[in-house]
């Protein structure tokens, strides 16, 4: 027990659990992007897979409140680790010039911070949207997630600040994915250098991927 | 007069250590834990000395001058240890590892030294494989062995290029152990600079801790010191910058014997200087010289690339002087020859003061990969510091000042003839004569300190009380009150020389007069030149600051004070010593052929010299030296 | 044949570890190329000496990148400009006539300046007591043959223990973490059959001692890895977060 406590109080203890926590998040993203692919197949797909998600409702309740947990869990620890090593170097240099950081693992903080707010915004925006009412209507007719989603990517900046995010989710993956791997230790000399190159491949799809929709309701998207 | 008692065992030479093992006197295991020890140094010999009596139980207080014990100039060899497992099954035994030394000592170390040293030699890779030391291995996963320093069997362990700091890291570990557990109080960055002598018996010392000046006194039941060597008493040498001679010298001053300074050794396959602003000379492995072939050019004065030098022209003069070891002679050879080919006007490179390391040869035998693997940290090293190539053209290399042979006096117990002063590892004058094989320092710091001086500061310590000495005994408060005076008398002088210069313009008396080859003529120049610079350092040294600071200014001013004081002794030695044997080259004593010349007759002794107070001539105590197994005979590697 | 060179250095002054330090500048004329940046402040010393300028305090002693005792952060690395080259290994011939050179020390909590650019690095050493050793005393090991390590381990083990402690991982790491040094001293003793036995005590031992010394955190940025003398990988990193949860889940 104190060992365990011991572990929660260490730095490399909160690292993991910080990376076991992104390794969910990133597997609900990948969940979360399945889902969202539903659009390309028109509203009936993506409108049923609203209502089979809403149909589980109770034990759904038990998913989302792990995930927002997770979700919680994460910052708080990202944003405690955060000030914790800037305490470590109470005076900074006059001149520092690290050169192997990357530009994603440079942007860790921010891009993360960006994600927070998107979460909040893309609840509202979406989740908590009324998805019958008028925000759903497309001409006359409700269409329901579907039109909420596809009417709200009509709007320029709506979009523009959605593949923002999602470029935010691409960086934040691309150091993120092969970093959880070395927090928990999994390390090898001949596999390392490959999940590295997956890690930027997985930043760049899952960014792509989730900008595909709102280009695709902007510029491509017949309405039916 | 000093009396030196060798205290060697009686008995055949190969049962004495066992045999003394079994006679010395203990102390009590309950009783141990009110010993205090002092041990100054955390090099190979400090650091496995106090890891070693902290496990039996004895309470150790540890000293060293830089910020971490892990970086004594230990941390800096690089070849390897000998011991002799005969792992190769190529014919080494104990006994031949003893009378390599010997022999390789030139027959001026004590015989039952040596014995017990190669005895423990195979403890010491048995302990430190256990440590963690990564020693290099085989596929299969057994220990590697390459052959070293010209020896003819493959008896040398190592850890790449970095042996040294491998086995001080595994000393350093056991030392953090003992640390961890309490039985140790580890005292980095605190110089020892005096040694207190109550009633004929060392019981403390006084520091300076030099990040805040302060100065204290720490009393004990036996000091050990494994302050290491003096070799930076010619400037420019292979030695880490903060080696010295002070606690040695501080001994001296007290009454212990000071054996053998004229014993220095040179190292063949270093650097070459390019200027004046050297700080220090960097040796690369002696490892070189198995597969690098060394020469000059025959016609004195030859200014051409090597590349444009035909076969012919050339001087292969290790090779054409000794035919059966070559390249491979032993380093007071290899040394000696190459100044006399540059005294010849022979020598390459800018300054004339160099020679060819080629590996052409081996390089078209053998493919530049297989170098590559032998050596490649080397050649990045050397690249690294010439901005050459050593693939392409000829390494140019040059001797520098390596290794101190002579040193504090000790008998067999390793105890000074100032009873409860210790001395082990580089700083005692022991177990390597004249001249130190390649991969045998470490061997002998490891031995001191983890097989031989545990053992033997028992019985001392058995004999004598504990507890009795305080820091507030009168003989402390005195000595703290000298080395006050001593530093502000440095401080106090404001003039305008550095200390570097007048360490440099020692270094220079020593290297032209005192280095690797020296005659009476010069030798006495040196003894008039060097007390008019110590004159000159007392009325014209610049030094700022104050002593209650972190000031490095003053911590050189205080070892190179100390240094120049020891520069005399050692060139008195070496006038003394008639006779030319390993590291020492008298060119009066030498054969028609141009080879050291030993004089058995006279000069079978250990030369001990005892101090007499300050201006007086310090007087000589000889420890004759017998020898029962290993016979007599002048060395020969033609 | 080699030119000199005329440099201006931007120095850190401190006296001590309770003053507040600041840049100064000096000149440095007459730099041969050959100098290593040791004997460039060596120069700079001599003459700053006779100014009547107290010279700058900076530690070192090999000379040879081994001892780990030097190291600065110039002009923004820790070690200087060139990769795998300690300060002292560091010649002049890689920089410019006319250049300016920032020189700081390594700037940590956990590193306090003790002046200059000297640090008092003694945390690594306390950590090393909490477990940076196989608990062998002296006497008792086995005959050294007895015991068979796969080359490649060895090989790994020696990557690791080739750490000579300067703290430049820490000095280059955006967070002061020093993660590089702990996780070699862990990596090179877990390599080994010997060191197994207590491989995850020592893991959590060492890794709490160093949270207690205020170092930071890993943030996986891999700067510790580009600035070591000594080449360790962050691999050594990986293996002791591997040994942390084996030695908490004990
Ligand atoms: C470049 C180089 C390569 C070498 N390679 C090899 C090799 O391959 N094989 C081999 O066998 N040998 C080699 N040697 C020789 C060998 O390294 C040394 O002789 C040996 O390590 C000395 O160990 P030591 O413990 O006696 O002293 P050191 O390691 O010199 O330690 C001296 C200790 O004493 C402390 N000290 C000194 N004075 C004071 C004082 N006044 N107060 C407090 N503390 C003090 C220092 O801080 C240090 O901790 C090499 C030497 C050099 C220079
Ligand atoms: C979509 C959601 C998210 C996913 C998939 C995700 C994933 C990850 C992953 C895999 C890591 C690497 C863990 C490691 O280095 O071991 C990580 C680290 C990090 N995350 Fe997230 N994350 C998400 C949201 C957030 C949010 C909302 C923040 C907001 C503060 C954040 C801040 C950080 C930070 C700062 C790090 C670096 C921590 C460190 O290196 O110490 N992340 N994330
Ligand atoms: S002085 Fe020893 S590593 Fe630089």
């Amino acid at each position: 027990m104190e060992l365990l406590q011991q572990y929660f109080q260490s730095s490399i203890g909160k690292k993991q659990i910080v990376a076991l926590t992104g390794l969910m998040l990133i597997g609900f993203i990948l969940g979360h992007l399945a889902g969202n692919l539903l659009i390309f197949k028109g509203p009936e797909a993506l409108n049923a897979y609203a209502h089979k998600l809403a149909s589980m409702r109770p034990a759904m309740y038990g998913v989302e409140l792990a995930l927002a947990g997770t979700f919680l869990l994460h910052i708080c620890l990202t944003v405690y680790l955060f000030f914790y090593n800037n305490e470590a170097r109470p005076i900074a240099y006059g001149y520092y010039q690290p050169t192997d950081r990357s530009i994603s693992t440079r942007l860790m903080p921010y891009t993360g911070t960006l994600l927070a707010a998107f979460v909040i915004w893309h609840l509202l925006d979406f989740t908590f949207s009324d998805q019958t009412g008028t925000l759903s209507l497309v001409g006359k007719e409700s269409l329901g997630l579907y039109g909420v989603v596809v009417n709200a990517f009509k709007i320029q900046w709506h979009s523009g600040l959605y593949i923002l995010a999602m470029c935010a989710i691409g960086f934040h993956l691309t150091h993120g994915f092969q970093s959880f791997m070395q927090s928990l230790g999994l390390n090898h000399p001949k596999y390392t250098p490959v999940i590295k190159i997956i890690s930027v491949f997985l930043g760049l799809a899952v960014a792509a991927i989730f900008s595909s929709i709102p280009l695709y309701v902007m510029f491509f998207a017949r309405i039916p | 007069m000093a009396t030196l008692n060798s205290k060697i065992p009686d008995g055949p030479m190969k049962d004495k250590w066992t045999s003394h093992k079994s006679k010395i006197k203990l102390v009590n295991a309950a009783n141990k834990r009110k010993y205090h020890i002092i041990v100054v140094g955390t090099g190979l010999a400090g650091a496995s000395a106090a890891a070693s009596l902290s496990e039996l139980g004895y309470n150790v207080n540890v000293f060293c001058i830089q910020d971490s014990p892990r970086r004594a100039h230990s941390i800096a060899a690089q070849g390897g240890i000998n011991a002799a497992k005969n792992y190769p099954n190529d014919g080494d035994s104990i006994m031949r590892l003893f009378y390599d030394t010997v022999k390789g000592g030139d027959f001026r170390s004590r015989e039952a030294n040596v014995h017990r040293l190669a005895e423990v030699s195979n403890n010491i890779i048995d302990q430190c494989v256990a440590q963690g030391v990564p020693f290099g291995r085989e596929y299969a996963g057994y220990l590697d062995n390459r052959s070293f320093g010209g020896a003819q069997v493959s008896r040398t362990f190592y850890a790449r290029g970095q042996t040294g700091q491998q086995l001080l890291l595994g000393a350093y570990s056991a030392l953090m152990k003992e640390v961890g557990r309490g039985t140790v109080k580890m005292y980095p960055r605190m110089e020892m600079l005096e040694l207190v002598v109550i009633d004929g018996v060392a019981r403390g010392i006084v520091v300076r801790n030099s990040v805040t000046g302060e100065i204290s006194s720490h009393a004990a039941d036996a000091v050990v010191l494994a302050t290491g060597g003096y070799a930076n008493v010619f400037y420019l040498s292979t030695n880490a910058k903060a080696c010295n001679v002070t606690a040695a010298w501080r001994a001296y001053k007290k009454g212990a014997t000071f054996a053998n300074p004229c014993y220095t050794q040179i190292h063949p396959t270093c650097i070459p200087v390019h200027g004046d602003y050297q700080s220090k000379l960097t040796l690369m492995s002696e490892s070189l010289r198995n597969d690098g072939r060394v020469w000059v050019p025959k016609k004195a004065g030859d200014k051409r690339k090597p590349s444009e030098i035909p076969q012919e022209e050339r001087d292969y003069y290790l090779e054409r002087k000794y035919p059966s070891f070559g390249n491979l002679v032993p380093r007071d050879l290899a040394s000696r020859n190459a100044k006399f080919v540059s005294d010849e006007g022979k020598g390459v490179g800018q300054t004339g003061m160099a020679v060819y390391l080629d590996f052409a040869d081996s390089i078209a035998r053998l493919g530049k990969k297989v170098i590559e693997e032998r050596y490649g940290n080397l050649f990045d090293m050397y690249e690294c510091i010439t901005g050459s190539n050593g693939y392409q053209e000829p390494m140019m290399i040059y001797p520098a000042p390596h290794y101190s042979m002579g040193g504090l006096w000790v008998d067999y117990n390793l105890m000074s003839n100032l009873p409860g002063l210790f001395v082990i590892g580089e700083a005692n004058f022991s177990d390597h004569g004249a001249n130190r094989l390649g991969a045998s320092a470490l061997m002998q710091g490891l031995a001191d300190g983890y097989f031989v001086l545990p053992y033997t500061i028992g019985d001392y310590l058995a004999g004598s009380s504990w507890g009795k000495t305080a820091v507030n005994h009168a003989a402390f408060t005195e000595a703290e009150q000298q080395v006050k005076e001593r530093i502000q008398k440095l401080l106090n002088i404001k003039g305008k020389k550095t200390v570097a210069e007048f360490h440099r313009q020692l270094g220079r008396i020593m290297w032209n007069k005192c280095g690797m080859s020296r005659n009476e003529k010069g030798l006495k120049e040196a003894l008039e030149e060097i007390p008019k610079v110590r004159e000159e350092f007392s009325k014209n040294l610049a030094l700022l600051g104050s002593g209650n600071e972190l000031n490095q200014s003053l911590d050189n001013a205080l070892r190179v004070s100390e240094l120049m004081e020891f520069s005399e002794l050692l060139v008195r030695d070496a006038l003394y010593r008639k006779e030319s044997c390993g590291g020492h080259f008298r060119e009066e004593s030498q054969t028609p052929e141009g080879e050291a010349q030993r004089d058995d007759e006279k000069f079978c002794h250990v030369g001990a010299w005892e101090y007499k107070g300050a201006g007086q001539t310090p007087t000589l105590n000889v420890e004759p030296l017998e020898f029962q197994e290993v016979h007599l005979a002048q060395r020969s590697y033609k | 044949m080699e030119q000199t060179m005329k440099l201006t250095l931007k120095v850190w002054r401190q006296k001590d570890k309770n003053a507040k330090g600041a840049f100064e500048s000096y000149q440095a004329d007459n730099i041969d190329a050959a100098m290593s940046f040791l004997e460039m402040l060596d120069v700079v010393n001599e003459k700053l000496t006779k100014e009547g300028i107290e010279p700058i305090a900076f530690d070192h002693d090999c000379r040879e990148g081994i001892c780990g005792m030097c190291g600065a952060v110039v002009n923004g690395r820790p070690h200087g400009p060139r990769k795998e080259t300690t300060l002292c290994q560091l010649h002049m011939r890689h920089f410019q006539n006319n250049d300016t050179i920032t020189i700081e020390p390594w700037r940590a909590k956990a590193f306090p300046v003790i002046r200059d650019l000297a640090v008092d690095r003694s945390a690594f050493d306390r950590i090393l007591a909490k477990g940076g050793y196989i608990s062998v005393k002296t006497g008792c090991a086995p005959d050294a043959s007895v015991m068979l390590v796969s080359r490649e381990n060895s090989e790994l083990a020696m990557d690791a223990a080739a750490c000579i402690g300067c703290g430049a991982c820490v000095a280059g790491c955006p967070n002061a973490s020093a993660m590089l040094f702990v996780g070699g001293k862990i990596s090179h003793l877990g390599l080994l059959p010997q060191g197994r036995i207590e491989a995850k005590k020592r893991a959590v031992n060492m890794v709490k001692k160093m949270d207690d010394e205020g170092f930071g955190a890993c943030s996986n940025e891999y700067e510790c890895q580009a600035v070591c003398p000594k080449k360790l990988s962050v691999s050594n990193i990986a293996r002791m977060n591997r040994d942390y949860i084996l030695g908490s889940a004990d």
